[in-house]
Order: structure tokens, then sequence, then C-alpha cells
């Protein structure tokens, strides 16, 4: 524990203190220019790293939000005279009000269509700056005076003091942020939006939030920018600097504040690097070691594709070649750059500091911090009000898509306390009637009333928020977060906390209640010993069972299993029957949907049997397994029978 | 009367550079169809492109030669592409691509700086310069041929898609991926099929706009963008789509500058593109997807 | 070279040592080799290092009983007003720079000249024309100046446009500029100029376009439907190309009259024919109308291999520029930055350069008299045409004259 402080906070307390003393050794004002900066694009990628590392999407806007920040704090100051903190706060709020206006339209949308809404913003962005000249001076550039902070006039070592104590500042502020509740929605909506909403965590308003608080970041990168350049024109803010920008990002490392730092330093530091033969020789012979040892480890391990291996290995010869080969490597700058980026992104996919971080980590065996002892199950889920009244009632349920029916007409009624059987044979709308009930499809007509209030129709999120939480069929987990994670992200009632409480550190206690009560309910389904394992590092039934974990920790009225013992050994779904039992003491009502006849059988107060998007019976599991209509569901024989086990226990 | 000689002038004009960035979002639906990524280092495969055939001119190869040439090139860079940027994303089922092929552009963009020099050079034609006259609007041979080879090429690959085998196997790993290597089609060579066409539409783009646009390394980049919009407009999936919103997109462009001032002509396709996204994300002539789990 | 690298290593933990290099003479060349400004950055700087070659080759400038060579710095600054901020905060750091010399871009010298003049560094601008580079200067009312310019102002290039117009009876005209700083500010010296030259023009239509832009059909039909005359134009590039074949295929049979960048090649090849009669004014031409003069065009086109020189103006104004420069360190006797510009502004003996005669092409410097630190006048430059892929005199006058001034 005191290792790991000593180890993390030491080396960000090193750093600032070396970044902070060394104009006072070395008085050369060229290393101080490079040095302010460094610490701009160090906030303007940590800015862009929420982005991209946490929401996982390829923003093309961030040098425009630089921009807009950087005219919006020189306007402040040669239109109404405001001094140095009020102009970066102005900067600071019109990248945060961009941002998120942007974020409505843009973030409706994934992959390319999302890249290029924002890269259009971009484009506007310009045009606006460059054609509004009454306002702008539009192409032929604004010059700015620096201003004043309660009268004390910012010499060029002032400022770079200026521009460190905020890098600082937000710093301490993101890692705050990124290590709540605000952090993992980030990375849980990456992996799996539809869980995120199905999990009552809002989706559309954590991105949007997001997306805001890293373009707030960029324009006040941009407000420093504007008085450490003191003028400015609407192109040094295009397209070419936006690939810099995100290439340096995936260079330092992404989802890691060291990461940006580091991507920072690169973008100020390479052409200096390049000017020298020499030098960009060692580096890149280093370079290429660095790709022979990482390749041939890995694939001696099997742990990366072949093509992972050995695509960095020939990108660094081609580079070392290159370098002796072409007489100035300052013409070839971009392509240097690129060539060292494509062998980062291929072979060292978190980056250098990620690389670095984890190999570091595992030399000095530094173990992550300690886990709080788990709190008890009864605190945690509470105890459901059973009165045999019926809790979810289905009218006349439609779902059609097209000219398929999927779901035709099925009315059931869900009393309190059951667990429902919800069975019948493959594509007979299983699936799609739960999906409508949990929100994920709007039902094409009919009602659904839970606990006489009628459900909110089409949307995951709404009806998580009124009770009902579910599994999935096919695994909906939070793959890159641990399973501590998946399950703690959906808790409800416990992160209370404000958000300029989590930004200045004080959410700490509401994250170490959360632990222990997410440790409760993984000590339900017996993971508590791989709390820390990355979801997708987990053998296939213990997913299974994380997702039902998961699933509880929005504590549910309603809860929906989907097919829970899919591909489950046998050892295991008496595991599962046994979870389910405990579960069910509480009080919850669970609707089932199961092609395991034992689990249905022990388990299941009603079932109800499906065919053709049809109800074709309902009652006990011992009923419908005799009635003829079921059998010729299943096995398309017509007569009745006395045979309990004509119907397979397993499909 | 005038006035609607020039509005129509305007439109026409307009119009035909619409049809270059059809020509170019044709080439991002191919790859999009059976792969769902994009390349978006595609305005350099242009560029380099056009400069290879630039120098095929050069060392003397005859015009009708040089063609072929260009577009073999242009599917050689577009199975690069696929081998060393895609791929792989592909496999992992990630979109590590989108970044890869940023970077492929940057390398393209540098190499041709230092190959062919930073200068834009023009790009001889065997086709008259005079323009004619149609109806009083000016139209040159070479914008004449611009619509004739954007609308030959597609089409040809549309026939193809429709009524060969080959382009059977496109549709079918567009739609299942899984499925049809299960059928015995190959995923990977059908997705560098798709490749090399979209490299061989954008050599083609390239050898079509050249002698208009001039050839140098930053030609393709205010192209792209433009490009990019369309097809996405359009709809990744919509095939001739393109060629209706390229073309609207091009007029507006052309009108908005008459009217508003130069300074302004990109804001309302720019204004239109985030707006379209907002309202349908899929395209205006795409298909809309359910969301299954 | 290594020195420098080694002070920027990321771990910045070296300390800069001053080098006494008491043997040489540092100048610094500095401008975009790369980028869409790159042909004039080069010809400058391929220009001044000519000159450079043939001092050093006659052994150096005389200083006092010894001769210094010259050691060139180059640097690039792409044509981004950031990574021109960082260059001039380097060169400013440098203890034993003699001076610097270059600049294409004017936003270049808006955000970077202040570190130099901070310092006192001595730096020549060439051949950035934009008249914000030096008015910035005299808005600011400094009393002391270490940077000077040698190429002609907007001012100067806009007022032969607009008398060029005048005088071939034109009443209409179009403007067209980019959408850059050099074009905007060019089209609001083109408006002063047409003011202050007595209204005589009516500017029926003022056009933009954006770098890239290939397709000018919508700028110029707004011009020929307004029966504009002829049209006037500041851009750079590959665009001005555009607006000449774009002419063409609208069959508008006008003059092209317009800034100092249609000489570049890169107009010149991409229009072909469409060229043939553009009128740009042009400190220099290549033609070899003297032995001097002819020395340089077929030093430059052999060192460099060329046949035609990217950007002839840039090249020569770079030679010249460093012609001067010599000439103020011998007068100055020292390689001290300070006394350089002394020396720059008190220039006793005549330079003999490629363009003109220099006699005295700087005084010292007046806050409010720009003209001081300004080499360039009205009759240092004169109107070229562009005809068959050369820009030529486009009066014969105008030849023998500017023949007459190198050879006094």
């Amino acid at each position: 524990m005191l290792k790991r402080l000593l180890f993390i906070r030491g080396a960000e307390l090193a750093t600032l203190i070396l970044l902070a003393t060394l104009p006072l050794t070395v008085s050369n004002s060229y290393v101080l220019g490079l040095l302010t900066l460094l610490t701009i694009y160090g906030i303007l990628l940590i800015g862009l790293d929420v982005t991209v590392g946490y929401l996982g999407q390829v923003n093309l806007a961030h040098a425009a939000f630089l921009g807009l920040g950087a005219y919006a704090a020189g306007l402040s100051v040669t239109l109404f005279g405001f001094g140095m903190l009020s102009a970066l706060t102005v900067s600071l709020f019109i990248g945060f009000l961009l941002g998120g206006l942007l974020a409505f339209p843009a973030l409706r949308l994934e992959g390319p269509q999302f890249a290029l809404a924002t890269l259009s913003f971009s484009a506007l962005s310009t045009t606006v700056l460059n054609e509004w000249e009454s306002l702008t001076n539009g192409a032929q550039g604004l010059s700015i005076i620096r201003p004043t902070l309660l009268g004390y006039y910012f010499n060029a070592q002032g400022f770079y003091w200026l521009c460190l104590i905020l890098l600082m500042l937000v710093w301490l502020a993101m890692r705050n942020l990124l290590s709540s509740q605000w952090g993992r929605t980030f990375e849980a909506l990456r992996d799996s939006p539809i869980a995120t909403d199905a999990m009552g965590v809002g989706t559309f308003r954590h991105k949007v939030a997001g997306f805001a608080f890293g373009s707030s970041l960029g324009g006040l990168a941009g407000g420093l920018y504007a008085f450490n350049f003191q003028y400015l024109q609407p192109q040094s803010f295009t397209y070419d600097l936006m690939v810099i920008l995100l290439l340096g990002v995936v260079l330092g490392g992404r989802k890691s504040l060291w990461g940006a730092f580091f991507g920072a330093s690169l973008i100020v530091l390479l052409p200096n690097l390049l000017s020298s033969k020499l030098l960009f020789e060692i580096i890149s012979l280093a370079g290429l070691l660095l790709a022979l040892v990482a390749g041939v480890h890995r694939m001696m391990k099997k742990s990366a594709l072949p093509f992972q291996a050995i695509a960095p290995i020939i990108a660094m010869s081609i580079l070392v070649v290159g370098g002796y080969v072409v007489e100035n490597t300052e013409n070839w700058r971009k392509a240097i750059f690129a060539l060292m980026l494509f062998s980062v992104v291929v072979g060292l996919p978190d980056g250098i500091m990620g690389f670095a971080a984890r190999y570091l980590t595992r030399l000095f065996n530094i173990a992550p911090p300690a886990l709080p002892a788990s709190n008890a199950l009864s605190d945690v889920l509470p105890l459901q009000i059973v009165d045999n009244q019926p809790l979810l009632v289905i009218t006349h349920l439609k779902r059609y898509f097209g000219g398929v029916k999927a779901v035709d007409d099925i009315s059931i009624s869900i009393r309190s306390g059951h667990i429902h059987g919800l069975i019948g044979p493959n594509g007979s709308g299983k699936s799609t009637a739960v999906n409508v009930i949990s929100g994920l499809y709007a039902p094409t007509s009919g009602e659904l009333v839970l606990q006489g209030k009628p459900l909110p129709e089409g949307s995951l999120f709404k009806v998580a928020r009124s009770g009902v939480s579910r599994t999935f069929q096919n695994l909906q987990l939070f793959g890159e977060l641990s399973a501590l994670d998946n399950v703690m992200l959906a808790l409800k009632g416990v992160y209370l906390s404000p958000l300029p409480m989590v930004l200045l550190g004080l959410a700490k206690p509401q994250e170490k209640r959360a632990q222990a009560d997410a440790l409760a309910l993984l000590e339900l389904v017996g993971l508590k010993d791989q709390a820390r394992v990355h979801a997708k590092d987990l053998t296939y039934g213990s997913q299974r069972l994380l997702e039902i974990a998961r699933a509880l920790a929005s504590k549910p009225k309603l809860l929906i299993l989907d097919e829970p013992a899919a591909g489950l050994a046998h050892p295991d779904v008496n595991i599962l029957i046994e979870i389910i039992k405990r579960v069910h003491q509480f009080g919850i009502t669970i609707i089932l949907i199961e092609h395991h006849m034992d689990v249905v059988s022990t388990l299941c107060d009603v079932v109800t049997v499906l065919d053709g998007g049809q109800v074709i019976a309902e009652g006990t599991t011992e009923d419908v397994k005799r009635d003829p209509k079921v059998i010729k569901a299943y096995l398309g024989i017509a007569e009745e029978t006395n045979d309990p086990n004509l119907i397979p226990s397993e499909p | 009367m005038m006035n609607s000689t020039i509005i129509a002038q305007m439109v026409i004009s307009g119009s035909l550079m619409g049809l270059v960035y059809a020509l170019i979002a044709y080439g991002f639906q191919l790859t999009y169809a059976t792969s769902k990524s994009i390349n978006f280092g595609q305005g350099e495969l242009v560029m380099l492109s056009a400069f290879f055939s630039l120098s095929l001119l050069n060392f003397g190869v005859p015009y009708w030669l040089m063609i072929p040439g260009g577009l073999l090139f242009g599917v050689l860079l577009g199975l690069v592409v696929e081998r060393a940027c895609v791929r792989l994303s592909l496999e992992q089922k990630g979109e590590g691509w989108i970044l890869l092929t940023i970077i492929f552009g940057l390398f393209g963009f540098s190499a041709a700086e230092n190959i062919w020099g930073r200068d834009d050079r023009p790009f001889p034609t065997p086709l008259p310069a005079d323009s004619l006259q149609v109806f009083g609007i000016n139209i040159s041979p070479l914008e004449i041929s611009v619509v004739v080879g954007v609308l030959g090429v597609m089409s040809l690959i549309e026939l193809f898609k429709r009524k060969t085998l080959l382009g059977k196997a496109f549709e079918a790993v567009a739609a299942d991926r899984d499925a049809a290597e299960l059928m015995g089609i190959s995923a990977t060579h059908t997705i560098m099929l798709s490749f090399g066409l979209s490299g061989m539409v954008a050599a083609m783009a390239g050898i079509l706009i050249s002698p208009i646009t001039t050839v140098g390394p930053t030609m393709a980049s205010s192209l792209i963008l433009k490009a990019f919009s369309v097809a996405v407009v359009a709809g990744l999936d919509s095939g001739f789509g393109v060629v209706v919103v390229g073309i609207f997109l091009g007029a507006l462009e052309s009108l908005t500058s008459f009217y508003l001032g130069s300074g302004w002509r990109e804001a309302p396709g720019l204004i239109l593109l985030i707006l379209a996204l907002a309202i349908r994300p899929n395209g205006v002539f795409g298909k809309i997807t359910i969301r299954k789990v | 070279m290594i020195k420098k690298a080694l002070i920027t290593t990321l771990l910045l933990t070296v300390i800069s040592v001053p080098v006494f290099a008491a043997d040489t003479i540092k100048i610094a060349i500095t401008g975009p080799y790369s980028g869409g400004s790159a042909p004039m950055g080069t010809s400058m700087r391929d220009g001044a290092k000519l000159a450079i070659a043939e001092i050093n080759a006659a052994g150096g400038i005389p200083v006092g009983a010894k001769k210094l060579k010259i050691e060139v710095i180059e640097r690039d600054d792409e044509g981004k007003n950031e990574r021109g901020a960082l260059v001039a905060q380097e060169l400013a750091s440098m203890s034993d720079l003699s001076g610097v010399i270059g600049t294409v871009n004017t936003g270049i010298a808006l955000s970077g000249d202040k570190h130099l003049q901070e310092k006192g560094i001595t730096k020549i601008i060439t051949p950035a024309a934009g008249s914000a580079s030096m008015t910035q200067w005299s808005k600011a009312g400094v009393k002391d100046l270490s940077i000077f310019r040698f190429a002609a102002h907007d001012g100067i290039q806009s007022a032969m446009v607009v008398e060029e117009a005048i005088n071939e009876k034109f009443t209409k005209v179009a403007i067209i500029h980019d959408a850059t700083n050099y074009g905007v500010s060019g089209r609001d010296d083109l408006l002063e100029q047409i003011k202050k030259q007595g209204n005589k023009l009516q500017v029926v239509a003022t056009e933009k376009f954006n770098i890239g832009d290939k397709d000018m059909t919508a700028q110029l039909l707004s011009a020929k439907s307004a029966g504009a005359q002829a049209v006037l134009i500041w851009g750079i590039g590959p665009e001005l190309a555009a607006v000449s074949n774009g002419m063409a295929k609208l069959e508008m049979k006008i003059p092209l009259i317009g800034g100092w960048t249609l000489s570049m090649s890169n107009y010149i090849d991409n229009a072909g024919k469409n060229s043939n009669g553009t009128l740009t004014p042009q400190t220099f031409i290549e033609e070899p109308i003297t032995p001097r003069v002819k020395g340089f065009i077929d030093g430059y086109h052999k060192t460099y291999n060329v046949t035609r020189i990217p950007s002839p103006v840039s090249a020569a104004q770079g030679y010249d520029a460093v012609l001067i420069f010599a000439a103020a360190v011998t007068q100055a006797q020292s390689g001290d930055t300070r006394k350089i510009k002394e020396a720059l502004e008190d220039l006793k003996a005549p330079v003999k350069g490629v363009i003109s005669t220099w006699k005295h092409p700087f005084s010292k410097w007046d806050p409010s008299n720009e003209e001081t630190h300004e080499a360039f006048r009205r009759d240092d430059t004169v109107m070229g045409m562009v005809k068959d892929g050369q820009v030529v005199f486009a009066n014969d006058a105008d030849r023998i004259l500017i023949t007459k001034k190198i050879s006094k």
C-alpha cells in the first residue's frame, strides 16, 4: 500500500518539482517557451483523452475548441477588459457550452459518423472565425495583450508557473473524476451502451457530460494559448493540428493522465528531436530494439496476433533504414511520426505510458490498493414486499418488425414474489417480449403496467429506473472493467455526492461503501476472489454469474434473466439454481427465460409457453409439460401423452 | 433572363464537382459494404495515384496506357491499406482502423511531398480546352469527361455487384461475415477485393480531376471532407444515393458562394451535415438497422 | 547542432552552454520550407545561400584584418504561427547569433518577431510583403527597432495595381482574394489605394476563396455578371491558376492584375497559356539584363539544377539581403547583432545587388515613419507580365530604367 503511494504519488510530485524549478536553473527563453507549450498541450490532451480514451470515440473537434477558447479569452480581454482569471474562466466555459451543444447531435452517432460530425464542427468553427471579421479580425489575426491577475503582470516565467499550476489542478480534478463513478461510467458506455442504460445509468447524459468536460479543458488550454502567443489566426486550429493531437494521445497512451502528458511532450519536442540526425538515429534504433523485444516476447507467449508483433518491427526497420538513406529527416517529419504511431497503435495499443505503467508495476511488484470488507447482503438488497398482487401486467402486447410478427398479442400477469418462467421453442418471441418489457424496443401496440403504473416504453434507461433489471442472452458485460467495477457501476443509491465534491476528491467514502456493497453481491455469486479480474478474462460461467450480480446491484423489483444457464456445465447450473433461490428470498420478482427444463421445473412457480409470438399455455411446469399444444410446438407431435419426459430437459 | 443562366451555370459547375465527391464517396461505400470500415486516408490514395499517373506520362507512357496503369496502382494501394491498417482491427472487432488509416494518409502525404515535390503540377489531357456552350452555359470537355467517367465507373461496379457471383459474395460478407465464411466464402479475400476496388475508384477520381485541379500533395485534402459528408449523409450503404447527395452538395456550395459570399460557401453543407446526422444517423438513403441483443 | 539537440531532450536536464565561435558570423535563415508557401521560402533560402557561398568562397566577410566566414542556421517555420514563434524564441536565446534573414508569412512576423525585438536581434524580413509586419512596431510606438524589411510591401504593390487599372481606362473592377492574412490585407490595401487615387474605380464585386479551392466559377460569375473590366487579385499559389483557368472557361477575356505571388512557378505552370498577359508588380525579373544579373540567374540554375527560378523575386531578395547584411558586418567591424543594426541604419558604402545598387537603404527608426526600415520604394518595383511561361518586363521602358539603375 505504501509502496503504491510512494511510487505513483512520488513520481507525480517529483515531476512537478522538476518542472517548476527547471526555469530557475536553465535560463534559456527557448526552453521556457517549450515548457509553457508543454503544459498547455498537457491540459489539451487530458481533455482529448476523455473522449478518445475513456469514451473511445475519435473526436476531431478538439483543435476547434482550442481555437474557440483562445478567441473567447482574447476577446474578453480586448472587448471587456477582463483580467486573467475571468478570461480563463470564459474560455473554460465556452469550451463547456459549445462542447455540450455539439454533443447533442454528435453523440447519437458512433464510429465514423461521430468522427465526421466533429470534423464538420471543426470546419464550421474555422469558417466562422475567419468570416466574422468585425469580431475576430478574420484572417488578419487578433493581437492580444496578456491580462494581469489582481494587478500582477505575468512575465514569461510567471506565466509558465501559472500554466503549471493549472495543469496540476486539472490533473488532480481529472484524476478524481475518472476514478469515481464517472470514470467507470465512461468506460462502461464504451464497452456496452445497451447494458449501461439497462443498469439505470444514462448513457447519453454521461456521454454529453464527458464530451463537455473534455471540451472545457480544450477551451481552457485555448485561453492559455492565446495569452502565450498573444496573436491568434483561425488557420492555426485546423485538421492538421487535430491529427497531431489525436496521435499524441494514442502514442502516449489512452485512458491515462501520464499518457496525455507524455503525448504532449512528444508533440512539442518532436521537431527538435528530428532536427538532429544523431538523436534521431538513437531514438529510431531504440524503437527498433523495443519492437524486436516486445514482438519476440509476444510471439513466444502467443499473447498477440503475429501481425501485431511483426508489423511494428517492419515499421521501425523502415524508420532506421530511412534515417540513414534520407538526407534531410526534417522533410520526412510526417512520415516519421506516422511510422512511430503505426508501431505503437499496432504493437502497443495502450500507448507508451500504458506499456510502461504495466511493466513498471510488475517490475516493482506494486499491488493494487486493498479492498474493504464486504457488507452484509441484507444491507445491500432491500426486502421487497410480496403481496400476491400482480407486479407486471402485460396486455395484448404486439411487436412487429416489418412483416415479421415477433410478438403477436400476448397477455401475461406476473405476480409479485413469483419466479415466472417464459419458455418456448426458438423464435417464439421470448427474447423479443422481454426486450420490449425492458425497454429496448417500444411495443407496436399493447400495454405494460408495473405496480399499477404504466411502464415507460422504448427506453432501457427509464425502465431500469422504474425498478426493472435484466441479464442478456448474449453477454453484455463491460469487458475492460473489472468484475468489481461492473457491479459497482450498477449500484443504486450510493453515488450521492455532487460533481464539485467529486472533483475535489471528497467523494472517497462513498467509493469505499460502493466497493463493500459490490463485494457483497460478488460474494453471493461466488466471485469475490476474482473481484479485480477484468470481465473479459473471466470464464464463461463466471461471466454469466457476474451479469446476475450486476443486475442485482440496481436493487430491482423485477429481475429478468434471459437464458442464464445457456452454455453452462452441469455443476454450474446447480450453483445458478441456488443463487436464484437466494435472490428469490429477498422477494424480488423474477422472469426466467430458459431452455433447461430442470431449471424451470425446480424454480418456477408459473410458466408461460410461447410459440409463434403467442401464448399457447400457462400453468405449473408439470401441467405445461403435458399440454399437447406445447408438445407439438417443441416436437411436432399432436397426441396427448402421460410421459413427463417427452420434452427434453436439455436442448 | 441573365439571372437564370447564371444560376444554371452555378448549379451545373457545382454539380460537376459534386460528382467527384460522389465518386470518392462511392469508394468509401465499397469498403464499408464488406467490412464496415472506411479508409480515412482515401484522399492520399487519390493523390498518390494521380502523381503516379503523372509520372507514367512523364516517362513517355501513352495516355491510353496510363489509365489502366494508374488504376492498377490504385488497386495496389488499396490492398496495402487493407493489409496494414484494417485487417488487424477487423480481427479484433475493434475500430483501430480509423486511426491506422489516418496514419496511412499521413505517411502517404509525406512520401508524396518528398518524392514528387511540394508544388502543384499541371496534368496533361488529350481533350480540347475550349469550352462548349450549351443553352448559354459554359461546359468544358474536361467537365463532361468527369461526368462520363464517374457514372461509367459506378455503373460498372454496380453491375458487377448485382450480376456476378463475386458481387453476391460482397453482399453476403456485408450481411453476416461468419455465416458467409461458413458457406465457404473467404471474408478476408472479399474484403481485400473491396479495398482493391475502392483504391481503383480513388485512382479513377484522381485521373479524372487532375487536369482540372492540378496534381499536388494537398489536392485531395479539401475534397475528402466533402466526400465524407456525401457518403455519410447519403448513407454508407446507399449505392447511387451518393450521386444525388453529391450533386446536391456541389450545387448548394456553388449557390451559397454566389449569394452569401465565397467565405461562407462551406457553411450550409456543414450545417446540413450535422443536422442530417442528427436526424437520420444512417443516412438519408441508408437502411435503418435494428438493435439486437 | 548536437548541442541544440541535447538541450531540448525530453529530460531537459542539460544547461545551455554559450559557445564563443569568434571565427564565424552566424546568420539564421528562416522561412516556410514545407507547406503552401514553400516555393517562396525555399527560393529565398536558396538565393541567400548562393550569396553566402560566394562570400565564403572569397574567404568570408572582411572584419578588421581577418575574413570571417558565414555560418548558416536553417529553420523551417512551416508557415505556422506556433512554429514561427518557437523558432523565434529559439533564435532569440542563442547568444552568438549575428542576425536573422527570412520569413514569408506575415502571421509569423506578427507572432514571432517580438521575441527577436525583445532581445535586440537584428532581422531582415524578406520576402514577406504584408504591411502589418512593420506597422505592428509603429503602432506600438517602439523607439528602437532591430527589425528591417527588404521587400516591396503591399502598399507599393497595391498602388501599382490600381494605377495600372486606371491607366488602362477601366472603370469597373472586381477584387478577388484568398482567405488568408495575405489576401485579406491585400484587399484592404487595394480599397485604400482606390480611395487615395481619386475613387476612379468602382469595385463591382469582392469575392473570396479558400486555400485548396479549385472551382472559382461562383466568384468569377459574380464578377462577370457585374460587368467587371479587370480582375484585381491577391492570393498565393495554385488557386491563382484556378482563377485564370476559370476565366478562360467562362470566356472572360479581361486582364488579371495582382500581387507579386503571380510570378510563382506554380501559378504559371498550372494556368498554362491562360496566364499570358497577367500583370504583377515585381522587384526582380528573371531576365539577364546585365552581366551581374546573368551571373546570379545562371548560378542559381546551376547550383539548384533548375531551368527557371521557382520564385524569382524571393530568390533575388534573399540574395541581395545577404549582401546588405554582409556590408553592415563589414562596416560594424563585428558580428555583434546590435552593432550590425546600427550599421544597417546608416550604410555608408553602396551595395551592388542584383535587384539594384543599394545606397543607404535604411535609416534610423522613426515610429511615425515605417519607411525608415523599409528598403524598397516605388521606383524599385516594375510591372511584370507573364508571357509564355516566364515573367518579363511589361514595359520595355522599365527594362532600360532598371538596367541603368543596376549598372550605376
